[in-house]
């Protein structure tokens, strides 16, 4: 039977993490707090060769190679809507929101053969996949390519700004690596998180001091959104901190 | 007359003072402890403008402002200094408290002097020991005990 799916905006996907491409990070600075998360791939996964190409590839201490996702992130709490998802469940930029939310729910950072299961949705979505709904991946394919040729290509004409990235950390912070080496040990997988202002200073972007006068107040407005909840104690000290990195660095110059 | 933050044992006005002021830093551990100071201080002009220029742009400085801002300082250990003409290695740790958590950082840092003034260029964090030189002795040397015997007539019999 052939997979179909409708979206009925139930803007249950709208919450939490949302992976972005390097020019919608950009583009949207000033609307989502930014991260940097790291998720190993390891070379028997499937899409352990794609993932080379889109990210970087890391040699660990126990002389096994690991690809590295390296993905520009808005980093909400999971329990966090995005803050353009309006009170009647539709996005407030649909015009331009980012590819990811395009894409949805197709996934580039995986093979184009390997998202039957993606169609599937997680528990509490409302997607519509009953007959009625149109077919939309057959044969491994997905039909309407648009969205997700346009996610994967500007994920691939980033990877070499993602590769320097990964060097200028792997110099700077060495200690990254054992704990790549551990989530890589694990089966269940797993990432870390990096600032945005590491990502801002490896790269040398003649934007850096905009992009970081865009972040502080919405890394503060998280901070103190954040401060009371003891679940989220690792997001708050995140947004403080992060709120203070941005603010140094938007006083540059 | 307050004690340096260094640890030197000496005051601040005599120790890691005049180099944060600008003054040049007579040796590469001087300079150090000046940086460590600079963090505790503060002060992180002093620690961008002695970073060699080829790793200046490399330099974090929200970061670091927000490191030397949130974390408590509580000593600075030098655990090997050597200069050789103009570049030098100075080997230290630092603990301090952060996050409520106790931290400990040890780096072999490489200095280099340029008109007169030392640059910090790089660091080892957690730097492995060096490694260990096997020298062979030939049968027919001087035995490296200094007797003036052969080796073979000697330690190597």
């Amino acid at each position: 039977m052939e997979p179909r799916f409708s979206c009925t905006a139930c803007g249950k996907c709208c919450h939490g993490w949302l992976p972005l491409t390097l020019a919608d990070a950009v583009a949207h600075a000033g609307r989502f707090p930014l991260a940097m998360v790291w998720t190993p791939v390891r070379q028997n996964a499937r899409s352990y060769e794609l993932a080379t190409r889109l990210g970087a590839t890391v040699r660990l201490p126990n002389r096994k190679t690991v690809a590295v996702l390296i993905v520009p992130t808005a980093y909400l709490p999971t329990s966090h809507p995005c803050p353009e998802l309006r009170e009647d469940g539709l996005c407030g930029i649909h015009e331009d929101k980012p590819s990811r939310c395009r894409t949805m729910p197709f996934y580039p950072y995986r093979e184009e053969k390997d998202q039957a299961d993606l169609l599937i949705p997680r528990k509490g979505w409302q997607c519509d996949t009953s007959a009625s709904a149109p077919v939309v991946y057959a044969n491994h394919a997905i039909l309407d390519r648009k969205d997700f040729d346009r996610e994967r290509g500007d994920l691939l004409d980033q990877a070499p700004v993602i590769q320097r990235y990964a060097d200028y950390v792997l110099k700077y912070m060495p200690w990254i690596v054992d704990e790549l080496a551990k989530l890589a040990a694990k089966p269940t997988g797993g990432n870390l998180v990096t600032s945005l202002s590491s990502f801002l200073t490896a790269t040398r972007r003649p934007d850096a001091v905009e992009i970081a006068a865009a972040q502080a107040p919405l890394f503060r407005a998280m901070a103190e959104r954040t401060r009371d909840d003891p679940a989220l104690r690792d997001y708050h000290r995140n947004y403080s901190g992060w709120a203070k990195e941005m603010e140094a660095l938007a006083r540059r110059k | 007359m307050s004690s340096c933050p260094c640890c030197s044992g000496r005051s601040f006005e005599d120790c890691c003072g005049p180099i944060l002021a600008g003054e040049p830093a007579p040796t590469a551990e001087a300079l150090m402890r000046s940086r460590y100071t600079a963090f505790v201080r503060h002060e992180l002009d002093h620690v961008e403008r002695t970073h060699a220029p080829e790793i200046r742009d490399d330099f974090n400085r929200g970061e670091a402002e927000r490191v030397a801002e949130e974390s408590e300082w509580q000593r600075l250990d030098i655990l090997r200094a050597a200069e050789e003409g103009d570049s030098a290695v100075v080997e230290f740790q630092i603990q301090f408290r952060k996050d409520g958590k106790d931290m400990r950082h040890h780096e072999r840092a490489s200095f280099r002097r340029e008109d007169g003034r030392w640059l910090y260029v790089s660091g080892e964090v957690n730097p492995k020991g060096e490694p260990r030189r096997v020298v062979k002795v030939g049968r027919n040397e001087p035995c490296p005990c200094g007797s003036g015997k052969k080796y073979k007539a000697c330690c190597g019999k």
